[in-house]
């Protein structure tokens, strides 16, 4: 018990004291020391076993650790990117801090929170934390990707409020015992009236969806990821995405636990599939190098929901993409944002030849866009590799296609686009581009060594996967369903050659 | 016994015959006492009308015989309806299953023949009237039906002098705020019907911001009268129809019956003549905006005494 | 079943409101009737355990409460002091005309009932039309968030959304923590606090709260 309540006080209390604190320099010290506590805080947490857990608000389950871990890491990697990114913003420092570890806040309570209704007051006021964020260089396009942000999704999280109430009422004539905590619905699920079980999960994936960018109600996200600040689009892909992603899985269990996975799954297997047909669609041509990043986002959450769908063997593959992908799309919007700064735009046309003139940025950039594409020995690729043979060995045929169909669309549009980048030609004027000589020098490393830091970690985890990440991995896919997880294992493994 | 109810319902038909134009007086009276005057005398519609009755009528050479058909048709029409609708009490002189489309259309008719009367005219006054008329009037007519819709599922009758009758009493119990809704529906349906404000203005001076006013310019002499008095008798008409609703009447009440109606028909007089004296009339183009509103109404209640009767 | 005639006339009144939202064209009227449709949905959890024949209970009085006290006074104070704060355009303007929205309110009441009559709640609720009431609210609500192109208009139909959810959680009066339930109606309100902030913000930088003038950001 005490683990959730430290997930949730500790950032709360770095946040009062950010808020609190005159010195600009200081309040940038306590952001990045909160971030890193944080983290210490969840490594320590791995350190117990999971206990079992009764009809409690809030409690860690393997599901939610996962989660809660990854979005720890990503959120102190972007802490330390983002002292070399600050800079003279519109809205004051004071309040963009504490604003970014509200949403730290915000994302651990989603990852915490066992009861339905917490989740979703969790994840809405994870919504409200971000808008702020994403208004920090200010002007009229900031301001129009801010309100898109926070209207849409408090109006799709609405929604995702009315399927909660919804699954609730499906728990009526199960009795008085059956609270709206996870446990005790799953524990219930076959007593659960299906009719509203199905509305409230539709409803649900509709509106937690809206937040996870599932398509069609993505449209906030290329904007707001391309209108943000680099690190906090790093954020909202990363921690916001999956903390949305949590809330669906959620829901997920629940209607697996009533009998009804077939029908949840059949709708994640089509919801994702369209997400990475518009991705795919996106990509291809993209001019903005943010806005590719975002659709990338957009894809990668597609074959989230595809996996899920898919159900058993394909729930391990899914965690492990979950695991993976933010290492990598962390990584690429750090890059993004050393590059903003470098060429002063983040056109496509704009940046040439990153290489060459900044070597280690170009490198990370290359190996951040091959990992995050999917190609060995990233991680991705045994996930996505992993999802493929689940949906073969299922007998899913049209969605094996398509989705094989889909991933190779993106993986073109996005090299044809970030190649050129990285070699390039000749064509911008030289003088353009930034040199991060002397004072600014430390502002580089600042910015470029979270970014390796990420991308080593997932590199060494996708060579070595120490028995404990591969159980708490297993022990996540176990809780999506009732399935045969040793079997999972055995196939992701066979497909990937994990350790 | 049955004489004697021949006898009764003679002298109610003449009572209700004879009040229209009191209550055209009682809504004059109120407006003036809200304006600090004394008013016309009580009678003087009566007055009025005895005038114009002894006058002749003056026609326009450009006009046919629509012109000179017009009243007396819509007026016909009228006292026809007036036969069907229980006014008084809760029995109608007339009746039989189905007459409330009758009633309904014998309006239609009337307003029909009005404004063909107007548009033999050839002015473009009395076209732009007849035009806002006919407009009006559609846009109401579905408010109208709706709230008969209620009382036919309300009674399960569709013979006027019943659907008004004290089988409502029940209805209030099971769905009141339908038949609230009902009684708000028809409330506009008889300002728009009788062309008061807020939809038409019948004491205004300017041609181009009447309605019902302006088509009747031409008339003169004893038509004018039949106008007059029809419009009345309209208003009496559908104000029936609303106090029938609003305040149903048991059976017991016998005698003291058309006593109550003709108080509660002078009252509702009065409060059209406070709405008058309240309001403002509304923009000509926020006039439909009001009228989808009855008919929205209308149908919010006919989808509650349903689903009161299904779920 | 027994009806109780103050809880259907609260009920319908509630609908009847989400239509004058739809047709009035001045936003300060429509914040007003906002307000005033929140207060009458706040009597609801008491007026509606009173129906049943129960003694209110403290989570009820506490749930009418925080919903008076937030969405009747705090955030019509927030938007008016918006509506106030400059000289933004304070009629309403519509993409589709407001007779026209009103019809399609009327129909999505009536697709209510209709729905309404086909959903099988799995517990009585204390009036028939709560289920009608709770639909059409949130179809409206939807209805003035897509129709409308004003900012506040938008903050509008979210609340009225969130009101029809509102109602829709009456069902759920007593298996919802008292907790959740005043989280929920703390994040609208912070919610609509920081959509005024934004609001505030667009007005400055576009002289104007039209949300037609924000489309700088799309495909190309």
């Amino acid at each position: 018990m005490l683990t959730p309540i430290l997930l949730i006080a500790v950032p709360a209390v770095f946040g009062l004291i950010c808020l609190s604190l005159p010195a600009p320099r200081w309040r940038l010290a306590v952001m990045v020391t909160g971030a890193w506590v944080n983290l210490g805080v969840i490594i320590w947490s791995w350190l117990a076993p999971h206990a079992p857990l009764k009809d409690e608000f809030i409690g860690v389950d393997p599901l939610g650790h996962l989660i809660v871990t990854v979005i720890g890491v990503l959120f102190a990697a972007t802490s330390l990117h983002f002292v070399g990114y600050q800079r003279a913003a519109l809205i004051s420092q004071r309040v963009f801090l504490a604003c970014m570890l509200a949403l730290l806040t915000a994302l651990n309570l989603v990852c915490v929170s066992q009861n339905l209704g917490l989740l979703w007051v969790a994840l809405e006021a994870s919504t409200l934390a971000g808008t702020p964020l994403i208004y920090f260089h200010g002007g009229a396009r900031a301001l129009e990707a801010a309100w898109k942000f926070l209207l849409m999704n408090s109006v799709g999280i609405a929604l995702a409020l009315l399927g909660v109430f919804c699954t609730a009422l499906a728990s009526v004539g199960a009795g008085e015992a059956v609270t709206l905590t996870i446990n005790s619905l799953v524990l219930h699920g076959r007593q659960l009236d299906p009719a509203w079980l199905r509305t409230g999960f539709l409803l649900m994936l509709v509106g937690y969806g809206t937040k996870m960018g599932l398509a069609p109600l993505h449209s906030w996200l290329p904007d707001a990821h391309g209108e943000a600040p680099a690190p906090i689009s790093a954020l909202l892909s990363g921690a916001v995405l999956n903390a949305a992603f949590l809330a669906i899985l959620r829901a997920y269990q629940v209607c697996q636990a009533a009998n009804l996975g077939e029908f949840a799954g059949g709708w994640l297997i089509v919801l994702g599939l369209f997400s990475m047909a518009v991705a795919s669609v996106f990509v291809v041509g993209q001019r903005h190098f943010k806005r590719l990043l975002a659709y990338s986002s957009v894809d990668h959450m597609g074959i989230l929901a595809v996996a899920v769908g898919l159900g058993g063997v394909a729930s391990y593959p899914a965690m492990l993409h979950v695991l993976h992908n933010v290492f990598y799309k962390g990584a690429l919007f750090f890059v993004a944002g050393i590059l903003g700064h470098s060429y002063g735009s983040y056109q496509i046309a704009n940046i040439r030849g990153a290489l060459r003139r900044y070597p280690l940025t170009g490198f990370l950039l290359l190996a951040a866009l091959f990992a995050a594409t999917g190609l060995p020995p990233f991680g991705l690729f045994y996930s996505e590799i992993g999802i493929l043979f689940a949906a073969a060995s299922s007998g899913h045929w049209w969605t094996l296609a398509a989705f094989a169909l889909f991933l190779c669309i993106v993986f073109v549009g996005m090299v044809t686009a970030v190649l050129p980048m990285a070699f390039g030609g000749h064509s911008e004027p030289e003088a353009a581009a930034h040199t991060w000589d002397g004072g600014e020098r430390w502002r580089y490393r600042a910015m470029a060594a979270p970014a390796c830091l990420l991308i080593g970690l997932g590199f060494v985890l996708a060579v070595y996967q120490p028995s404990f990440v591969k159980e708490a991995l297993d022990q996540a896919a176990a809780a999506l369903g009732p399935h045969d997880t040793g079997a999972a294992i055995a196939t992701a493994y066979a497909a990937g050659g994990g350790r | 016994m049955n004489t004697v109810w021949v006898m009764v319902a003679f002298l109610e038909a003449l009572a209700a015959l004879a009040l229209p134009p009191l209550l055209m007086s009682v809504i004059a009276k109120t407006k003036a006492w809200f304006g600090g005057r004394v008013g016309p005398p009580w009678l003087q519609p009566y007055y009025e009308l005895a005038k114009l009755l002894r006058k002749n009528a003056v026609y326009s050479e450009t006009t046919t015989w629509v012109f000179r058909a017009g009243p007396i048709i819509s007026l016909a029409a009228l006292l026809t309806a007036a036969a069907l609708v229980p006014v008084l009490s809760n029995r109608s002189p007339l009746g039989f299953p189905g007459d409330v489309i009758l009633v309904a259309y014998l309006f239609a008719l009337g307003r029909m023949f009005t404004v063909l009367a107007a548009m033999d005219t050839g002015s473009s006054f009395e076209g732009m009237g007849a035009s806002r008329e006919v407009t009006f009037g559609a846009m109401s007519e579905p408010a109208l039906f709706l709230a008969f819709v209620v009382l036919a599922v309300a009674t399960g009758s569709l013979q006027l002098s019943q659907m008004l009758g004290p089988t409502l009493l029940d209805e209030w119990q099971i769905a009141g705020p339908a038949m609230v809704l009902v009684i708000g529906a028809l409330l506009v349906v008889l300002l728009t019907e009788a062309c008061r404000v807020p939809v038409d203005d019948p004491a205004t001076h300017l041609e181009l911001t009447m309605i019902h006013e302006v088509m009747v310019l031409d008339h003169s002499g004893p038509e004018f009268a039949y106008i007059t008095y029809g419009a009345a008798l309209k208003f009496m008409l559908l104000g029936s129809v609303l106090l029938h609703v609003a305040i149903p009447h048991p059976e017991s009440f016998v005698f003291l019956d058309p006593v109550l109606r003709v108080v509660e028909l002078v009252a509702l007089a009065g409060v059209v003549g406070v709405i008058e004296s309240a309001m403002a009339r509304l923009r000509l183009n926020r006039v439909p905006l009001l009228l989808a509103g009855a008919t929205v109404l209308s149908a919010i209640a006919v989808v509650i005494v349903f689903a009161r009767r299904t779920l | 079943m027994t009806y109780h005639p103050a809880i259907d006339t609260i009920l319908v009144l509630a609908m009847l409101l989400n239509l004058s939202m739809l047709a009035s064209s001045r936003l300060a009227t429509c914040i007003r009737l906002f307000a005033f449709q929140s207060f009458l949905l706040a009597l609801l959890p008491v007026g509606g355990e009173i129906a049943v024949g129960e003694l209110p209970s403290l989570h009820a009085y506490l749930i009418a409460a925080a919903a008076i006290g937030l969405k009747v006074i705090l955030i019509p104070y927030v938007l008016m002091r918006i509506l106030r704060s400059g000289e933004i355009h304070k009629d309403v303007e519509p993409f589709i005309g407001f007779t026209a929205s009103v019809m399609i309110g009327a129909l999505a009441i009536v697709a209510s009932f209709a729905m309404a009559s086909r959903l099988v709640l799995p517990m009585p609720p204390f009036s028939d039309l709560v289920l009608p009431a709770a639909l059409s609210t949130i179809f409206i609500g939807l209805l003035t968030l897509v129709t409308r192109v004003t900012a506040i208009t938008q903050v509008i139909g979210y609340l009225v959304l969130e009101n029809g959810i509102f109602i829709f959680g009456l069902f759920l009066l007593n298996r919802t923590p008292l907790l959740v339930e005043l989280g929920i109606l703390l994040d609208v309100f912070v919610g609509v606090f920081i959509m005024a902030i934004v609001v505030y913000h667009i007005r400055r930088e576009f002289d104007h709260i039209d949300t037609d003038l924000l489309d700088e950001l799309k495909e190309v």
